[in-house]
Parts: structure tokens; C-alpha cells; sequence
């Protein structure tokens, strides 16, 4: 690292460097989540794991905090939100109860797999993404604990999102709000189908929803569990926050909010779903 | 190669700052890439060669921890590091506010680097609007980290007992 060095061998190093990094890229992509690349990457998650779970202790408090002061306006907007929507909710909650005991004898006459019989591994956050431009979560449970990529990620409000990367000792978590996310979705009520989207900003956008589906807003969106699909059938992914539909257009624009607090979550569930085909 | 030692050894203690602290300490949604600002530590202080290998090693040590494809914050700081190198050899280095400016305007250039690579390489779900304004929020971070990040640097390439003005060191920072 000498400070004069004439221009060709700069301009040659350089040339080096961008080649050996575009190799890298080419390597890793076409690897397709595999080989020495994958490797490194696993041991250097499982190295830094300790140091992780210690920081994530140590540091709650002042997280609570931080994220406090920044998000103050937020949190108040959330609170007088939560209290609307507790009013309606302990509304709905007696009704519930007698849909509930009904649900159960219809999945016990149609033979259904319970949600709750999927075998699955209670997991704590440690860290969220270490970069700006994607939505990961970091969770203390890994390949030693039976989770592997792919599967699906949730809380009691619903979908979270699905495992992206596994090392020994940690995983990644992929939000649904990510933009490179899609999960094959069903609207509870209209009964139409299609894939919600990550959008910038924690939001979903529901796409290839025809525009005669009567989608109305609040509606319930859950998993469709179609063939082949990742997720098992009737996980809640979001509430339907708007809909337009455009003159001209075959299909509606949907916006959605997830159930799930994906922004805020110390806890989750991995569950051990089969992949069998690795499909949205 | 002591130097470069050195250099390895901060880049490491940076590195694990990024993924364990800063994971927790978000403004506006973002964080500064403490990797990228130290690879502007090293283009300011060492030149544009010196800038691109460091940026290189920073940017492959973080794609260890992300999502995208491998060597794309490498590739993004590589440029980074040669760019804010060429640049340097024209700047006057006494004042204090060269390395926040320089540390925030260069994070801002490499983010934007970063997006227009991952968009050209496949990753186009990074060019949106949102992407360029979490961009501009971890500049302004890294503006606020970039003295503390300039300063380690500048012991590390001066050497434990080395003095400012000594050779091989460069006063300023």
C-alpha cells in the first residue's frame, strides 16, 4: 500500500479487483445457494454467533431506547390505532369463540392438517439486517436445531417470512416485506388468488388478483398452500389496506398491511414444513 | 505488511461492530457501512490503489453477512475506495470537517454505487426510490461516525509509539 504508484499498475489493480469481484458475483449467483461460497458464509455467521447473542443482550435496553426516540411520532399514531382496533376486536371476540368450535369440527370432519401439528422451533431474534437494502432477521436457532432454508417463519398474528440462509448455530429470516419475496396468497372472504408481493416501507402488494374479484378493504389474506407452494395452507399474511383498480386494467391493485409486527418481533416460530417443491 | 495487518485487524473489530451493535442502533431506518467509511478512511489517507484493495477485502468481509449476491458490496467499494482516492490527492487535509464530509459525501456515492451495481448485476428489486433515501439516511450516519472511523484508521496505518509527521504518516485527521 504504497502512497506513489504510477497509473497502469493502479488502473491495473483496479481492473483485477473488478474482475475478481464480478467473478465472485457470477460464482455465487450461478451456485444457486450453494458450494465453498455458502460454506464461508455459514462459518463466518456461526464465528460471529457468540458475540451476536452477548451485543443483542447487552444491548436491548439501549435498542428500546434508541428505537424509542426515533420513532416516537410512530408510536403514538400506533397507539391510538391499537385502541380503535381493541374496541372492535373485543366485539368480535364472543363471536369468535363460537366460529372457533365450529372451525375445529370442519378440519376434524375434512381430514385437514392442523397448523398447530407442524412441528416447529421456538427461535429468539439477535440481530436485524446488517445493511440497508434488504429486510432479514437474524435468529438464534440453525441446522443443529433442525432448521433449514425455506422454511416458513411465523408468530401468533401470522406469516413473518421464511428461512433464506442456515448455518450451524444461526439463521436468516427473509420478511415478507423483502422485495425479492412473494408468497402465494388466498383472500379469505372474495375467495381470489394471487402473490403478495414485499413492497419498500413493510407493506405488501397483492398482484394478479383479477378486477372482478370483489376485494373489499380489511379483508383477510392468508397462505394459499397451492401445490408445491412453501407455506402450508391458511397461515394470516395481511389485511387488505387499499384497493384501485385503473381503467383498462385486468387486474386490481391491492395494497396490504401484514398481521404480523414484522418491524418489532424478539420471538418466532420456524416451522418444519416440508419443501417440496420450493415454490412461493 | 504490518500495516496491512493492522488494517486487517480493525477491519474485523469494524465488522463486528456492524452486525452485532449497529444492528440495534438504527436512525431513519438505516445504518452507516462502518466497512465503506473505513475504505474512504484508507483512499483519503493512502490513495486510490490503497483505496480499491481495502475497499475490496471490506466489501467481500460484509457480503459474508448479506443477502445479495456475493462480491456486490465488493465490487460497489471497490470502485468506491479508487474513486475517493483519485479525489483525495486534490484535497487540503487540516481541516476537522474533512472526514465527515468526506466520510458522508463518499457513503453517499458508494451507496449509490452499490444500488446502480445490484440493479446491473440483477438485483433490480435495490433500484427504487425508497433504496436512494435509506442511501442518503446512512450518509448522514456515516457523516456522524466518520471521525471516530477516520481517526482508528489513522493509528492504524501510523503504527503503535508513530508520530504525526513521521514517514509513512499524514497529518490532518
Amino acid at each position: 500500500m504504497a502512497l506513489s504508484r504510477s497509473a497502469p499498475r493502479r488502473r491495473s489493480v483496479l481492473v483485477l479487483l473488478v474482475l475478481t469481484s464480478l467473478t465472485l458475483i457470477t460464482v455465487d449467483v450461478r451456485g444457486g445457494g450453494g458450494g465453498p461460497l455458502r460454506t464461508l458464509k455459514d462459518a463466518s455467521a456461526d464465528l460471529f454467533a457468540p458475540a451476536q447473542e452477548a451485543v443483542d443482550d447487552a444491548l436491548a435496553p439501549v435498542a428500546d431506547w434508541f428505537d424509542g426516540v426515533f420513532s416516537a411520532g410512530d408510536l403514538r399514531a400506533e397507539n391510538r390505532r391499537l385502541r380503535r382496533r381493541l374496541d372492535a376486536l373485543e366485539g368480535r371476540a364472543a363471536r369468535s369463540r363460537a366460529a372457533l368450535a365450529e372451525n375445529r369440527q370442519l378440519r376434524a370432519l375434512a381430514r385437514l392438517p392442523f397448523l398447530e401439528d407442524v412441528p416447529a422451533v421456538v427461535a429468539e431474534v439477535v440481530a436485524g439486517a446488517p445493511g440497508n437494502f434488504e429486510s432479514t432477521l437474524v435468529v438464534n436457532k440453525g441446522r443443529a436445531d433442525g432448521v433449514v432454508p425455506g422454511m416458513p417463519v411465523v408468530t401468533g398474528a401470522g406469516l413473518v417470512g421464511r428461512i433464506s440462509d442456515a448455518s450451524r448455530r444461526r439463521a436468516t429470516v427473509l420478511l415478507i416485506t423483502d422485495r425479492t419475496s412473494g408468497v402465494a396468497v388466498r383472500l379469505v372472504r372474495s375467495g381470489g388468488t394471487g402473490v403478495a408481493q414485499g413492497r419498500p416501507g413493510g407493506r405488501l402488494r397483492l398482484e394478479f388478483v383479477t378486477a372482478e374479484t370483489p376485494v373489499r378493504h380489511g379483508e383477510l389474506v392468508v397462505t394459499a398452500g397451492l401445490q408445491n407452494s412453501a407455506f402450508p395452507a391458511g397461515i394470516p399474511v395481511a389485511r387488505v389496506a387499499s384497493v384501485r383498480r385503473l381503467p383498462g386494467e385486468l387486474t386490481k391493485t391491492i395494497e396490504l398491511t401484514p398481521t404480523a409486527e414484522v418491524g418489532r418481533l424478539a420471538l418466532v416460530k420456524v416451522l418444519q414444513w416440508p419443501q417440496p417443491g420450493g415454490g412461493g | 505488511m504490518i500495516r496491512a495487518s493492522r488494517l486487517g485487524v480493525l477491519l474485523a473489530a469494524l465488522l463486528l461492530v456492524q452486525i452485532t451493535v449497529l444492528t440495534h442502533v438504527r436512525i431513519a431506518g438505516a445504518v452507516p457501512d462502518l466497512g465503506l467509511v473505513a475504505t474512504l478512511a484508507v483512499a483519503y489517507r493512502l490513495g486510490p490503489e490503497a483505496g480499491a484493495t481495502f475497499g475490496f477485502a471490506a466489501g467481500a468481509a460484509t457480503d459474508l453477512f448479506l443477502q445479495t449476491p456475493f462480491g456486490l458490496s465488493a465490487l460497489a467499494w471497490v470502485l468506491t475506495g479508487y474513486l475517493a482516492g483519485v479525489i483525495q490527492e486534490g484535497l487540503v487535509r487540516s481541516a476537522w470537517w474533512v472526514p465527515p464530509l468526506f466520510g458522508g459525501l463518499g457513503a453517499l456515492v458508494g451507496g449509490a454505487v452499490f444500488l446502480a451495481v445490484g440493479a446491473l448485476v440483477g438485483q433490480e428489486q435495490l433500484w427504487t426510490g425508497r433504496s436512494f433515501r435509506l442511501a442518503v439516511a446512512a450518509a448522514g450516519y456515516a457523516a456522524l461516525v466518520s471521525p471516530l472511523v477516520f481517526a482508528a484508521v489513522s493509528a492504524a496505518v501510523r503504527g503503535p509509539g508513530a508520530r504525526v509527521g513521521s514517514p509513512g504518516a499524514r497529518t490532518g485527521w
